[in-house]
């Protein structure tokens, strides 16, 4: 029997681009113009960049194991009990992830959407078919992701006909007023933007590719996608609405789809919004998957049911979730992501190549 | 069972193994001093060849063997009464002579088959007009003679422990991949069971996902379109008694193409093929986004649109997804009961169908204008695609679009399409992925649309052919 197991290139930059993506689109560039304002872009920009320097990190570690996956090779880096700590730790935070952008979506929903549906049936439905797709095979979950994609651009052409309606140019003057500083303290709330690449610790070795250079390749070329994605919000956003408008608009993309009119298309929001569920379910099944595939590595083999994992991680996402149908709880909760994020996402990797450096060319073989 | 050397002894022995059929006759005849005894069934010979080719040659002729005597390409000799009776019930004569045990085995069997006849229902407007009968041996000589070529591999199976139906697979040597052909025997040699209809039963057994609403063979009854699967490195089976062919390995794309799109211009064949993709979707999802938008976001629609809406829905009492359920219910209905009905009485179900359903149930206010109008878009959308098993999972697949729309109005549609892609991407078909996007520059050729020949230089990727090459030199003259 014959079954494909590896990814195309193009299927990883579809899955890396959509992973990045999330809910955070609508609230662009909310959090990065607290300090910066109407900078944002450039704030931004650096986040896109201190990712791309993150990829490099995560790529070069990959390669030191091109023919293992992090759950492998983690613990020939770290030894077996800490590595054992470190997948658990990974399982928890992909998880977690996962809970906190199917919440926020679901918040969205239930705001803008679906004013009276109960957040559990919104939530519920949204996590059941996020782990539907999870429990699939790695190449399916491209295939589905790659699908996505067509609707994703869609999305993205929605936002830029919305943008190009009545605004300001004189909105995104005076560059550079902000000051250095500014930019470089708004680059952090970006930097969570940019979630999503540290997929690559795990799908490194299932990439077909003629030259592993062609992986960092496209990487780099879904980072730099997502960065213009964020940077065209950015300035359609800025083009719009002035600094001082900025600052009570937490969510000011629904405002800019909403008062664009088409003779066929009332409220682009709407469209938009629906659209977008299947850009979010992206991201939820991406982590759940990789969730689940974390804690297999550390689970004895007898009960490593990809399936079974993977509906079991959702099911705890869901119990948690119930309890997160307030917007308050949802950005306060958001503070302690933004801080895992940091650590599991930048700091691991960065230590693990060190450590891996450190114990010589391929790591101690067991 | 060893033959005897006694007539009597015989024809009691096969009779009682034929159950006293009464259509097993024999008969005597005497030549050059032998005594001649034929065995057959005599609804399954036919009587002109035993007549001119085996009896007048042995009385004409003494002292020669019967082989030397007949005029028959196909003679066997036998001792075993088992073989004999196999011989008989296939349309054999048996011969033989009174005191030799020996049996020969005269093929004269009656083949009653219809003519070729043009497809019915894959009708195409360029290309051949050639469909495939009920005749396995006819139809093996259709595909012979498309496809003069000595890898062309046809290799029987029999099938059914009583019907003992004959099977055939055909696959072109160096292009079928070794590793599908050995998996399609495996499956095609387990199948135990009495009787074959095939190639329905023989579909079902061999397919992976067992529920599922789509096509994971494709079947079709047209010489030519089996031909360009086969040189695409598929495998065919055809059947006796069934005028179908079945494809296999096939992708969900192959459902949309029709052998029409190869004829004609390509602009108009990659236009055509992406009508019928785009119809595709809107048959399985129309209903539902109209269910989703009267329900849930009227506000998305334009002031005047919605007003039309309105207005068209003010007097009617049934709330949207009752309305969408059951015109669709009676559109099913229409559709079943056209393809049931004698044809004389056949123009009443236009009549039925067109004005009772189409005009008085809007005058009665139990359905609202609108509703008729996207629901007919839909049948006629779902109608458009060329592969009748899909086109029945595009009308089905509505009914859990409209039911998802009307819990969550857009939102449960943008889910239901979620569940649909999912489980069209977890299909496979002989361990090949079923569903592939067409977003890549290689897949993208002959998927979505369909480009000109002298860019379709490989074979599509799915049948993992060895010999990807399809064309060599393409419009080499211009050079």
């Amino acid at each position: 029997m014959i079954h494909l197991k590896q990814l195309s290139t193009q299927q990883l930059i579809c899955l890396v681009i959509l992973t990045q993506v999330g809910a955070h689109v609508l609230s662009i560039p909310y959090n990065e113009s607290r300090n910066s304002g109407n900078d944002a872009w450039m704030s931004i920009l650096l986040g896109g960049l201190i990712a791309q320097v993150v990829i490099l990190i995560i790529y070069w570690l990959g390669k030191r194991y091109p023919s293992q996956s992090l759950p492998q090779y983690v613990t020939s880096i770290l030894g077996i009990p800490l590595g054992v700590v470190l997948n658990l730790l990974f399982a928890v935070y992909c998880a977690e992830s996962s809970l906190v952008v199917s919440v926020t979506y679901a918040s969205v929903i239930v705001r803008w959407l679906l004013l009276t549906t109960p957040w559990y049936i919104i939530l519920g439905l949204l996590i059941a078919i996020a782990a539907y797709i999870a429990s699939s095979p790695l190449r399916s979950i491209a295939t589905v992701t790659q699908s996505i994609m067509f609707m994703f651009l869609v999305c993205l052409a929605i936002v830029l006909i919305s943008g190009s309606g009545k605004g300001d140019m004189r909105n995104i003057l005076p560059i550079g007023t902000h000051g250095i500083g500014a930019v470089f303290k708004d680059a952090l709330p970006a930097l969570w933007l940019y979630a999503g690449y540290e997929l690559l610790l795990y799908v490194f070795p299932f990439v077909r590719s003629y030259k592993q250079k062609s992986i960092i390749i496209a990487m780099s070329i879904a980072n730099g996608l997502t960065t213009l994605t964020y940077l065209a919000i950015t300035f359609v956003v800025t083009y719009k609405f002035s600094e001082g408008q900025m600052n009570y608009i937490s969510e000011p993309m629904v405002f800019i789809l909403r008062q664009f009119n088409w003779p066929v298309v009332q409220s682009l929001d709407i469209l938009f919004m629906t659209i977008w569920l299947a850009v979010i379910a992206v991201t939820v099944y991406v982590y759940l998957f990789l969730s689940a595939r974390y804690l297999a590595s550390v689970l004895p083999s007898g009960i490593r049911k990809h399936t079974l994992l993977v509906w079991i991680i959702a099911g705890i996402c869901y119990v948690i979730g119930l309890w997160g149908d307030h917007r308050e709880k949802i950005i306060r909760f958001s503070v302690y992501h933004n801080f895992a994020t940091g650590v599991m996402v930048i700091l691991v990797p960065v230590l693990l190549l060190l450590i891996s450096f450190m114990r010589g060319k391929g790591g101690v073989v067991r | 069972m060893e033959s005897s050397q006694q007539l009597a002894n015989n024809t009691t022995a096969i009779q009682e193994m034929l159950s006293n059929s009464s259509d097993f006759q024999t008969t005597d005849f005497t030549a050059g001093g032998r005594h001649y005894r034929l065995y057959y069934l005599d609804t399954m010979i036919e009587l002109a060849a035993v007549q001119e080719h085996l009896i007048s040659p042995l009385l004409l002729q003494d002292n020669v063997s019967v082989r030397e005597a007949v005029s028959i390409l196909n003679v066997s000799e036998t001792q075993l009464l088992t073989d004999a009776l196999t011989a008989i019930i296939e349309g054999k004569t048996v011969v033989q002579i009174e005191g030799d045990a020996t049996l020969y085995l005269c093929a004269t069997a009656l083949n009653k088959e219809r003519s070729i006849n043009i497809p019915v229902n894959e009708r195409v407007l360029r290309g051949s007009n050639e469909a495939f009968i009920e005749d396995l041996a006819t139809n093996l000589n259709l595909m012979r003679k498309l496809l003069s070529s000595p890898g062309l591999v046809v290799k029987y199976y029999e099938l059914g422990r009583i019907s003992k139906t004959r099977v055939a697979m055909l696959y072109i040597r160096n292009l079928a991949n070794s590793d599908i052909l050995h998996e399609m025997d495996r499956r095609i040699k387990s199948i135990d069971i009495d009787y074959v209809e095939a190639p329905g039963f023989i579909q079902e057994l061999v397919e992976e996902k067992l529920f599922s609403l789509f096509p994971q063979t494709l079947i079709t009854e047209r010489p030519d379109r089996v031909r360009s699967y086969l040189m695409d490195g598929k495998i065919a089976i055809l059947s006796n008694g069934s005028p179908d062919c079945m494809i296999i390995p096939i992708t969900f794309w192959s459902f949309f193409q029709s052998p029409d799109d190869y004829q004609i211009n390509w602009l108009f064949g990659s236009t055509f093929r992406l009508l019928r993709i785009i119809c595709f979707i809107i048959a399985i999802s129309l209903p539902g986004a109209y269910v989703a938008m009267v329900n849930f976001d009227p506000r998305i629609l334009p002031f005047e649109i919605s007003m039309t809406l309105q207005s068209s829905m003010q007097f009617i009492a049934m709330p949207a997804v009752m309305e969408a359920i059951s015109m669709l219910l009676i559109l099913e209905v229409l559709r079943e009961a056209t393809i049931r009905l004698p044809s004389p009485i056949g123009q009443t179900i236009g009549v039925v169908g067109g004005i009772v359903i189409g005009t008085v149930v809007v005058q009665s206010n139990l359905v609202s204008n609108t509703m008729v109008v996207v629901v007919a878009f839909t049948g006629l959308a779902s109608f458009i695609i060329p592969s009748y098993e899909m086109s029945s999972a595009a009308r089905l697949l509505p009914y859990p679009f409209i039911l998802m729309s009307s819990i969550l109005g857009l939102f449960g549609l943008e889910l239901a399409f979620l569940f649909v892609i999912t489980h069209l991407s977890r299909l496979h078909t002989m361990g090949v992925p079923y569903f592939y996007t067409g977003l890549n520059g290689g897949t993208m050729r002959d998927t979505l649309f369909r480009s000109p020949i002298w860019r379709l230089k490989t074979r599509p990727k799915e049948s993992m052919t060895n010999n990807k090459v399809r064309i060599r030199n393409p419009r080499g003259w211009e050079k």
